[in-house]
């Protein structure tokens, strides 16, 4: 800018422009050299570099060899022998046309066959049809799901509760909305799939540790202490996060949550739990994890869970503080670019809701009939019990293994045919085996409902006592 | 840098929306194709908006002038654009892309990381050209040869190449 003593006379500039420094033109002619080269220069790629000359390109392609379309499949693979249930999988369910005990829905509280939940169900569909046609953001919120939030947000003393339209999407969309690339989560080996997908989603480093053991989730969060003195000013843009389930499905154990919370509070990670199978199932009103041990509840940070098991519904939620359910609802990917939950299922839902909160006994009755048949199964000669005594979905695994896979779910196959002849429904523990990141021994999943009696836990379990010395010979 | 737009579907408005009028400069510039966007206002499908903005509708007009207007009230471009292109990480908003462009700078994120696009080289040649505007004015004085040499160099130096990426003596690397 010229000062007040200069003028800012045209001719001058000009004149002083004959007379300028070699230095400044040669800079000057130099730029101008640097604009026309800009101007020609391409567009590239930074990290566009193929370490593969032509002829190396050619020979893989020579080499390759495609796979057949459709990969050999032996004939007893689970997925082309299936059976068929005809009528809904309730207390008895009617497979391949016998009418079985039912042992594998996950239907703990009896709600699926309730009078009360289908009458409110059949009214809401006569009320607003099948399908939302739409997604929350997009004229799919219905007042059912408002009342639906508001009723669960109540029920587990949270601030706020968000809905998923499927359950298997609720922890899968929750995670990764919060866990970004660059941030780290500690998360038990024997996590669910839907959590394994969440996180591989999220993009983050995950860091897995022996599932329920506290020490070996304090060393890895000591070593990232250490880790985040080195380098302060990267651990202060790091989040971290503890991910656990309350009650694991590919286990049945419970979560240690008061020295989470402990570990939480030392380490300054955030907790995530997810409470499918513990919701509706745990603590004297069925509050989860957090009742049972007596927790206060704002001390974990997002609680997720389906509506699939207990509450005999479709669907997910998230609760916990306004301000991390709220962020969901425009980075909830399954929340944001999903239809939404049809309005007979939220319906539903908060009739089973109201049914659990009228009869708080039927939680203790569940526990006990657990403990029953948990203690019945002791002592079987080659199958051992894996879960807590008052999980209501435990496992019975083998308690050696042959070597092969194959062969141990062939066997245990064996069990559950020869079981469901005798008219007790159970099945196997399925698992994607290529993509689960820590597969979990081949195991049949046995699950206890309030509706099953007594006589029939004992059947239950004398019959698989039976079999097992039949076939485990 | 852009209005985070509500509602439908989630999606952030496209970054054009505050030059809605302004037509984009034509043929003044060498450089091929500018993208023409005609999807201004709307939702579209870009992951990181960040990296279209400098190609969007009338933006460069709009540069141009905000430059001009600036540069009769104070001699601050440079260092302006400095902190905004090169300084600043991250964007504003929530990306789809669970945070790849975190610790960018938005020259870095400009085209998701392609060199020699039009908009950069629209970008690393108005410092020039202002540069050569300033050594007129001053009539080629010393003193502010030196502080103009400098501040285009601070402004044209982290624009090559080689230097994506990089972060000196660790400062703003996280």
């Amino acid at each position: 800018m010229a000062t007040a003593t200069e003028q800012w006379v045209l001719v001058e500039m000009v004149q002083a422009l004959y007379e300028a420094p070699a230095y400044h033109l040669i800079l000057e002619g130099i730029l101008i050299l640097w604009i026309i080269r800009l101007l020609f220069s391409k567009t590239y790629k930074l990290q566009e570099r193929s370490d593969l000359t032509v002829k190396e390109k050619e020979e893989l392609i020579e080499e390759w060899q495609p796979e057949p379309l459709v990969p050999p499949v032996p004939k007893d693979h689970p997925a082309l022998n299936y059976n068929i249930v005809s009528g809904p999988p309730s207390h008895k369910i009617v497979v391949n046309g016998k009418e079985c005990i039912n042992f594998a829905s996950f239907n703990f509280l009896g709600l699926l066959d309730n009078p009360r939940v289908k009458a409110a169900a059949l009214a809401s569909l006569k009320k607003y049809g099948v399908g939302t046609c739409g997604p929350r953001g997009f004229y799919g919120t219905f007042d059912v799901h408002l009342d639906l939030e508001d009723r669960l947000a109540k029920f587990m003393k949270t601030e706020e509760a968000i809905i998923y339209s499927y359950g298997f999407a609720t922890i899968a969309s929750a995670i990764p909305a919060y866990s970004k690339r660059g941030d780290i989560v500690f998360v038990d080996r024997a996590a669910c799939f839907a959590i394994q997908k969440g996180l591989q989603a999220s993009r983050s480093d995950i860091k897995l540790f022996k599932h329920n053991d506290m020490a070996d989730l304090e060393r890895l969060l000591k070593e990232q202490e250490i880790e985040d003195q080195k380098n302060p000013r990267k651990a202060r843009v790091t989040r971290r996060f503890i991910v656990v389930e309350g009650l694991y499905m590919n286990t049945g154990t419970i979560c240690p949550l008061p020295e989470l919370v402990k570990l939480k509070y030392k380490y300054k990670a955030r907790i995530f739990l997810e409470e499918s199978l513990s919701f509706g199932v745990l603590g004297e009103h069925g509050r989860g994890v957090t009742e049972h041990y007596g927790i206060n509840i704002d001390d974990i940070d997002l609680i997720s869970a389906n509506m699939e098991n207990a509450l005999a519904s479709i669907g997910g939620f998230c609760c916990g503080r306004s301000f991390v359910i709220d962020h969901q609802r425009l980075s909830g990917q399954g929340y944001c670019f999903s239809a939404s939950l049809p309005p007979l299922l939220a319906a539903a839902a908060i009739e089973a809701l109201n049914i659990m909160e009228e009869n708080p006994g039927i939680f203790a009755v569940l526990k006990e009939k657990c403990r029953q048949i948990h203690k019945a199964l002791q002592g079987i000669s080659g199958l051992k019990v894996v879960g807590e005594s008052f999980s209501p979905a435990f496992h019975l695994q083998l308690e050696e293994s042959t070597g092969s896979r194959e062969q141990d779910v062939r066997l245990l196959q064996e069990i559950v045919d020869q079981c469901m002849n005798k008219n007790i429904a159970l099945t196997q523990a399925r698992y994607l085996e290529k993509e689960e990141k820590c597969l979990p021994p081949p195991s049949i999943r046995v699950v206890v409902t309030v509706e099953q009696t007594e006589e029939e836990l004992v059947r239950a379990a004398s019959t698989i006592k039976e079999v097992a010395q039949v076939v485990l010979l | 840098m852009c209005c985070h737009g509500l509602p439908v579907g989630g999606s952030p408005s496209s970054p054009g929306c505050f030059v809605p009028l302004i037509q984009k400069t034509g043929g003044l510039l060498l450089t091929a194709e500018r993208g023409g966007r005609m999807n201004v206002g709307t939702a579209h499908s870009e992951v990181n908006p960040n990296t279209r903005v400098m190609n969007s509708r009338g933006i460069w007009l709009s540069y141009v002038l905000a430059i001009g207007l600036l540069h009769v009230v104070l001699l601050s471009i440079p260092f302006g654009m400095y902190i905004f292109l090169h300084t600043v990480k991250g964007t504003p908003f929530e990306t789809p892309d669970q945070g790849k462009a975190r610790l960018l700078t938005h020259w870095e994120q400009m085209d998701y990381g392609v060199q020699f696009t039009a908009s950069r080289k629209f970008l690393t040649i108005t410092p020039i050209v202002l540069y050569f505007l300033t050594s007129f004015y001053t009539k080629y004085d010393q003193i502010h040869f030196i502080l103009n040499t400098v501040s285009l160099m601070s402004v044209l130096i982290p624009k090559l190449p080689q230097l994506h990426g990089v972060r000196i003596f660790g400062i703003n690397k996280y």
